[in-house]
């Protein structure tokens, strides 16, 4: 799966559990950048990104996840 | 008053131990000391005897915890306001409660129209951790709760509530905590589940380890958990749903108590739990802001203790010097295996909710036993006792659901939003379940689809974040039960995911 097509399931997983698409996902997001985007969210993106790339990650990953950057690293660790 | 005498004793006494993990930084009781001196110094000589109750922001730091002691140690309370609640709803509860003086550790406080307290700035001079006489009637600390009619509503709890609910945990032989324990606090001081969080570790000299306010919550307990190693967890149940997916990964046998209220625990989640903890004892308790934080608890336990209705760990029995009781619309006891509303009595029961006659003249009510007038607060719960003297959970006696543990009246939410609504359609909050198996809030519109982001901007300018909804739909007409009443049930099937 190229880059590409990561970055495009992913932002669909933020528009369907945020219910908006007021936002631009760059390497260096975090939290603080998107509206909604916080704990509760998080976890349910992260479970949306999961199903959607049918992956697990691993807990160690998600503990120290900051940014986009983090995440997407975080998927194609995990899908490979 | 005892507790606070033995706050003030184990302080001394635990001096070079750590009290506190903040941010990823150690204090030690000495530090503690230092800050809760420095702190009631100014109070005792700056702020008139007359001011009983005090504001204090909320923030994640040693200041703020060093606040709540100082106050205590005055014969003061305190009435926390979290620092990412609307500014206008902090104002409300200043306002309600006649407060003048805010403690603030931030480092600009919005609070220029009140006498504010700079906490991190205040001067050093003397070791004082003597307790001044203190009034058991008088209040220990008030917090807000959700309100039906836009008024969130105070509960005052008073030293002596405070002091009872220290001498029922004390009394409890299956919970000891020691100074060796490392405790997890996860708790937004406005919730009052945060005060045993706080207070049992610090009387037992033990550490707490709080959660930075911009960090993902989850992880972070998990990190905690794992690389602090604690021994002591008290949560809400809901904090499992999200962890969950991750179960085959924690094992933590350091962990040797795990403490759960403030919602209902599942019995196929606890019992999942539980493997992850394998030298833990788990307390199912149970008990409502207005009876100061506990009233009871069941041990739960994978082998022994799985009493459970509808898949809900029981909440067991109540505890020391706590009266239990289950009754039907007049008030009148119901027979054993009967659901009715639980009532509670005893010395941990607040004097009533703050200049509320109305309310309180619905909520408590008076039954002559044994030749005395017991005072019972009514729960709004709705529970059985069984022939064991156990009592189990069967769900709400009304529109109140629970948020990430919070308690949110679906009427609150509703007022405001009809408040600001341009269109005068019907608008319906309700709770609907998430993906990962968690209360959320939706709302409902009786109307074709409109522009609603003013009405959202409404409501995050009134109401904290937790009360919010997440999810909108509109539907031209609601659906309606066999008698007329909005079908909340079949309003629900509306917000589930495609």
């Amino acid at each position: 799966m190229n880059e590409e097509t990561i970055k495009t399931k992913v932002r669909a997983a933020f528009v369907k559990v945020l219910e908006h698409e007021d936002f631009v996902l760059n390497n260096d997001t975090s939290a603080n950048d998107v509206k909604g985007w916080e704990s509760i969210t998080h976890m349910m993106i992260i479970n949306e990104i999961e199903q959607e790339f049918n992956i697990k990650f691993k807990l160690m990953d998600l503990m120290n996840m900051n940014n986009i950057g983090d995440l997407l690293q975080a998927i194609k660790t995990t899908m490979n | 008053m005892e507790y606070i005498v033995n706050l003030q004793q184990s302080i001394l006494k635990h001096s070079n131990k750590h009290a506190f993990y903040i941010g990823n930084i150690f204090y030690t009781y000495k530090d503690f000391a230092v800050e809760i001196s420095k702190i009631r110094f100014h109070i005792a000589n700056y702020i008139d005897p007359s001011e009983q109750l005090i504001g204090l922001v909320t923030n994640d730091d040693l200041q703020t915890y060093a606040s709540i002691i100082a106050l205590w140690l005055e014969g003061r309370a305190y009435v926390p306001v979290n620092p990412s609640t609307p500014v206008e709803r902090n104002i409300q509860i200043f306002k309600a409660t006649e407060t003048n003086t805010v403690i603030d550790s931030s480092q600009n406080s919005i609070y220029s129209d009140y006498n504010v307290v700079a906490s991190k700035s205040l001067k050093f001079t003397e070791l004082n951790l003597e307790c001044k006489q203190v009034n058991p009637e008088d209040i220990a600390y008030i917090l807000f709760t959700s309100g039906t009619t836009g008024q969130p509503k105070g509960v005052p709890i008073t030293f002596n509530n405070v002091n009872s609910l220290v001498d029922a945990i004390d009394a409890e032989p299956d919970f000891n905590l020691l100074a060796s324990d490392r405790c997890l606090q996860m708790f937004e001081l406005t919730f009052d589940f945060s005060v045993v969080t706080y207070l049992f570790p610090l009387l037992a000299g033990a550490c707490i380890y709080t959660i930075p306010k911009n960090a993902i919550k989850y992880f972070y307990i998990f990190k905690l958990i794992q690389e602090q190693k604690l021994s002591v967890l008290t949560m809400v149940p809901s904090i499992l749903n999200y962890l969950r997916p991750y179960f085959a990964e924690i094992n933590s046998p350091h962990v040797r108590y795990c403490s759960f209220g403030g919602g209902a625990l599942h019995n196929n989640i606890a019992e999942e739990w539980s493997n992850c903890l394998p030298n833990c004892k788990i307390f199912n308790y149970y008990g409502p802001t207005e009876f100061t934080v506990y009233s009871g608890f069941y041990p739960y336990n994978k082998h022994t203790h799985t009493k459970a209705l509808n898949g809900i760990i029981a909440i067991g029995t109540p505890q020391k010097n706590t009266k239990y009781l289950v009754v039907d619309e007049n008030n009148k006891e119901v027979p054993l295996n009967t659901v009715g509303e639980l009532c509670l009595s005893g010395p941990q029961i607040t004097p009533g909710y703050w200049k509320n006659p109305e309310r309180n003249a619905l909520s408590f009510f008076n039954i002559k036993e044994n030749g005395k007038t017991e005072r019972y607060y009514k729960t709004g719960d709705l529970c059985l006792k069984d022939e064991d003297g156990d009592f189990l959970y069967a769900g709400r006696a009304d529109f109140q659901v629970k948020i990430r543990g919070y308690r949110v009246e679906l009427a609150e939410i509703e007022y405001h939003a009809k408040a600001i609504s341009k269109k005068k359609s019907n608008i319906v909050a309700i709770d609907i379940t998430n993906d990962l198996g968690n209360a959320e809030l939706g709302l409902a519109f009786e109307d074709a689809p409109f522009e609603t982001d003013y009405i959202f901007d409404y409501l995050k300018g009134k109401m904290p974040d937790y009360m919010i909804p997440r999810h909108i739909r509109f539907i031209k007409e609601f659906p309606h039960s066999l008698n007329g009443k909005i079908d909340r049930k079949a309003l629900r099937t509306f917000f589930l995911k495609n």
